[in-house]
């Protein structure tokens, strides 16, 4: 499968806060790729960097095997943070200026401004839209040039649930259409509806990536203590029992996959001679999953 | 190149106070060229109506249009300060500009403007000086020129001081603040250098393209009687008028400080976060 983006140890300070450290993971194409992690613990950063908006202060990355470079910025849309256009110039000049940017036909900015839902305000100027309205330019500058890879940061910030579920419908779309798409969001609910994998930022550090639906299912997690509980998670960790394997607190907690049950770990330590002095079994929701995650 | 002087394009005619300070800029000028021809002064040795004609009128309408170079930098830097307020240089980088793009869009608006204002001169000082200046020649029209390509240098000198305070504060109202305030910082730090080191600083430099003209030059000269008859006190002579560089070192030097200008614009681009 061919990698579109790779992130290597990839480092960025703002004086003495280190907002990104040693971050590496892949997206492959097709994926519909969440970056999900709390206000804070690097998402927009991650992009900011990889858009060559920042510099990194260590590590690198790739675009489809290749260097950052102006032709490989052309295959990428991108919206970060807030959306960035000029006030004073109406939707349909904002959007000209993109395309003239990207080299992409008249013909796609009506296009974008219809899958945005904002052909009818084509001439009314940026400044004049509402939030939601906004955040839909964004999206419909993002589709200019019809380009490979959308990447998405917090696009339903500041919308409605009638906004959200328009902006959500036009993910689904890209994605099924073939695009790779990585999301950035703060939102769980938004990420699980959403992305087929995902990676999960604490404090600008990598604590999980995988598939969504075995980062984050609402599977048993079996809550274990013995000795040598270092050497045990590992030895877990290296099994085919767990979707996930953390500290919590004195305690191991162990997603189990969806085919194994407690009693499956609970014979797998005493095959491995690791005696359990405690097993509690808990179906965990999605919400309290992710909380433990970034605690 | 193409591409870049498109997206300016776009980005500047519909900017509202784009429009109103190019409107002004050239009011003002036509406003106090027509209103100096109206003036009567009695000076010996010097007359309103000899500014007007050819080859005096090479130096005097670039003087007077240098005084408006403000307002064209003005434009430059808050065009400059509204893509980082507006986070839409960010925008373009991700959409697919390089950073030297960025530069290079700007540097295009800069020479289009000083065209612009290249042109306007031109069309002044044609019509000023075919109706002013009796018995012409050619060569008489085209002695002095030179004066207007020099004024060209002079705009784009002064904008590209502009759009470097506008990529070191990023901040539309703090750069124009600062870069009107460096006018009389850059006059009171000269006072503590030596004459021969005051007329080698960036600001007295850029100035000093459009020269005083000659006739107001002569105006500024006291007439005195010696025993050989009249003669003039040149105040330049008596150390009361700074010695000024040769036109010819004033262009290389200008054309050195835009070059670092530049550079130094590319370097804050490349080095800083967007």
């Amino acid at each position: 499968m061919e990698t579109v983006l790779k992130i290597n140890n990839l480092s960025k300070n703002y004086g003495n806060l280190q907002a990104v450290r040693n971050l590496s993971f892949e997206v492959n194409k097709g994926e519909v790729y969440g970056i999900l992690g709390p206000n804070g613990s690097g998402k927009t950063t991650t992009l900011a960097v990889v858009l060559g908006i920042l510099q990194a202060n260590g590590g690198d990355f790739q675009w489809f095997g290749e260097p950052f470079t102006k032709q490989v910025r052309r295959r990428i849309g991108a919206l970060v943070e807030t959306p960035n256009f000029y006030p004073y110039l109406t939707l349909w000049e904002n959007l000209k200026i993109v395309a003239e940017i990207k080299d992409a036909p008249e013909d796609d900015i009506n296009y974008a401004l219809g899958v945005a839902n904002l052909l009818k305000r084509k001439h009314t100027n940026f400044g004049h839209l509402s939030l939601g309205m906004k955040q839909r330019m964004s999206m419909a500058s993002v589709l200019i040039g019809h380009p490979e890879v959308l990447v998405l940061d917090e696009p339903t910030n500041g919308l409605d649930p009638e906004g959200f579920a328009e902006v959500r419908h036009i993910i689904q779309t890209q994605a099924k259409e073939g695009k790779t798409i990585i999301l950035a969001s703060h939102i769980l609910d938004e990420v699980e509806k959403v992305c087929s994998h995902v990676a999960i930022l604490k404090s600008g550090e990598l604590v999980a990536n995988g598939k969504v639906g075995e980062l984050l299912s609402a599977d048993e997690t079996v809550f274990i203590q013995a000795d040598k509980l270092d050497k045990l998670k590992e030895l877990i960790q290296d099994s085919d029992l767990a979707a996930q394997v953390y500290m919590v607190e004195e305690d191991l907690a162990v997603v189990l996959k969806s085919i194994y049950k407690s009693t499956d770990l609970s014979k797998f330590c005493y095959e491995k001679v690791f005696p359990l002095s405690k097993i509690v079994v808990k179906k965990q929701s999605l919400e309290d999953q992710f909380l433990q995650l970034v605690k | 190149m193409k591409k870049l002087f498109n997206l300016e394009k776009i980005k500047a005619i519909a900017y509202p106070a784009f429009k109103t300070l190019m409107i002004i800029h050239f009011l003002l000028f036509f406003i106090v060229i027509l209103v100096v021809s109206r003036w009567h002064i009695t000076i010996p040795g010097f007359s309103i109506k000899g500014l007007y004609q050819f080859p005096n009128i090479w130096t005097f309408f670039p003087w007077v249009a240098s005084w408006f170079n403000i307002f064209l930098t003005i434009v430059l830097i808050t065009l400059v300060g509204n893509e980082f307020s507006f986070r839409t240089f960010r925008q373009n980088v991700i959409d697919g500009l390089s950073r030297n793009d960025l530069i290079v869009g700007k540097l295009i608006f800069i020479f289009t403007v000083a065209v612009y204002t290249f042109l306007m001169v031109l069309f002044a000082v044609i019509i000023f000086g075919l109706i002013n200046t009796d018995g012409i020649t050619f060569k008489m029209i085209l002695d002095h020129s030179y004066l207007l390509l020099v004024y060209f240098i002079q705009a784009i000198g002064y904008m590209t001081l502009g759009l470097l305070f506008a990529m070191i504060f990023r901040n539309n109202a703090l750069s124009i603040i600062l870069f009107l305030l460096y006018f009389p910082i850059e006059g009171v730090i000269r006072l503590f250098f030596k004459q021969e080191v005051r007329r080698f600083f960036p600001l007295k430099i850029i100035s000093n393209l459009t020269p005083r003209p000659e006739l107001l030059t002569m105006a500024s000269e006291t007439s005195y009687t010696n025993a050989a008859g009249t003669s003039s006190l040149d105040f330049t002579e008596i150390g009361l008028l700074p010695e000024e560089l040769p036109l010819g070192v004033t262009v290389i030097m200008a054309t050195g400080y835009i070059g670092f200008f530049i550079a130094l614009s590319l370097f804050l681009i490349n080095r800083r976060n967007l």
